[in-house]
């Protein structure tokens, strides 16, 4: 059996409508195999709602650090390169506001 | 329950008994398999429908326990090995996984045909915890019918075990339908909707195109299961008894 064992990665809902997350992963010749033990590894204490069973062979992996790291300081592209509470008290300077008391007021 | 006469009540009483045993015997042989299954997948698979089937017996003891007025951790663990009722399948020990896989293969089945009937009894608590039952059951079909055909196609060696255990099996296991004592009253009193030697002929017609699936050939000789076959029990069976009693008998009356 060894020799023909495959690696299914394993994804479960833990709740209706909740995101599919993964798991882990279960090793089996076949997808009819692969089904079973994922229910016994990752749904037998009745903590799924529904499991997704997939070959890893069917996933294709993106790990190439140009792609994904590149050299340069790219914060800008993060949501938090824009601090709104920076750019906020750059302009109440600017229009003289008392910064501290306006994002009190603000519930800051 | 109390509306029940004493005749009908004492046969109800057999009736959960050989069920209950039929499961607390099987989970005891094939959690042998903890540790030692063939993959690490199938040990936990193999250990966690096991307890699925101690699990059931512990709701049929708790049944009868209500029903006899007795309790079921002495009914489980406090008797003889004698007084056991487990059908002659479950005599045997573990042996391989071939001899387990068609032994559950051939349980698994005949389980389904028995809860099915029973599904339909007129005793309620019964017919609502066979419902139940067949919903767990389900999995365990899917599972050894899925090993059996895996062996069947397995190679000669594992192809030559599986039709060797189910040979060795075959006559035992028509024994999982073997008359009760009183089955006439539980028949009258609709608490078993149909006999036991009906359900086994069921239970042929339904495993005979599952074993051809397989390429499997079906044993030609089907003998009806004698009126002893759940009181003969073997050496095997008194060891495993041994096993499953230690602890309980080591501190007698104890509260765990």
């Amino acid at each position: 059996m060894g020799a023909r064992d495959k690696v299914w990665e394993v994804f479960r809902q833990e709740a209706e409508g909740d995101p599919m997350v993964h798991g882990g992963s279960v090793r089996a010749p076949d997808v009819e195999l692969a089904t079973h033990y994922a229910r016994e590894f990752y749904g037998r204490r009745q903590e799924s709602e529904r499991l997704w069973i997939v070959p890893r062979d069917a996933i294709t992996e993106l790990d190439d650090p140009d792609l994904l790291k590149p050299p340069f300081d790219r914060s800008f592209k993060r949501p938090g390169g824009f601090l709104l509470k920076h750019k906020l008290e750059a302009a109440r300077e600017r229009a003289g506001t008392d910064a501290v008391t306006r994002s009190e007021e603000l519930g800051e | 329950m109390s509306d029940l006469e004493p005749r009908v009540r004492s046969a109800l009483a057999e009736l959960l008994l050989s069920m209950a045993d039929d499961e607390f015997v099987l989970g005891f042989w094939d959690s042998e398999w903890t540790g030692i299954a063939p993959i690490l997948e199938e040990d936990v698979a193999m250990s966690s429908v096991s307890q699925d089937e101690i699990g059931h017996a512990k709701a049929l003891y708790e049944m009868l326990a209500a029903l006899t007025d007795d309790n079921a951790d002495r009914i489980a663990f406090g008797r003889p090995a004698d007084a056991y009722r487990h059908a002659p399948l479950m005599n045997h020990p573990r042996t391989d996984w071939a001899f387990s896989v068609a032994r559950r293969f051939l349980y698994e089945n005949a389980d389904a045909i028995r809860l099915e009937a029973l599904a339909r009894s007129s005793y309620t608590p019964l017919a609502d915890l066979a419902v139940k039952m067949r919903r767990e059951e389900t999995y365990h079909l899917l599972h050894f019918d899925l090993w059996l055909r895996r062996l069947a196609d397995g190679g000669p060696d594992a192809r030559s075990r599986l039709i060797g255990a189910i040979d060795a099996l075959w006559g035992d296991a028509q024994g999982v339908f073997a008359p009760l004592v009183g089955e006439r009253d539980l028949l009258t009193a609709g608490i078993l909707p149909e006999s036991l030697d009906a359900m086994r002929l069921g239970w042929l017609a339904r495993i005979a195109p599952l074993l051809e699936a397989a390429g499997l050939a079906v044993p030609s000789v089907s003998l009806p299961p004698t009126a002893d076959a759940r009181v003969r029990h073997t050496a095997d069976f008194a060891w495993l008894h041994g096993e499953f009693t230690m602890v309980a008998r080591s501190e007698a009356g104890a509260a765990w």
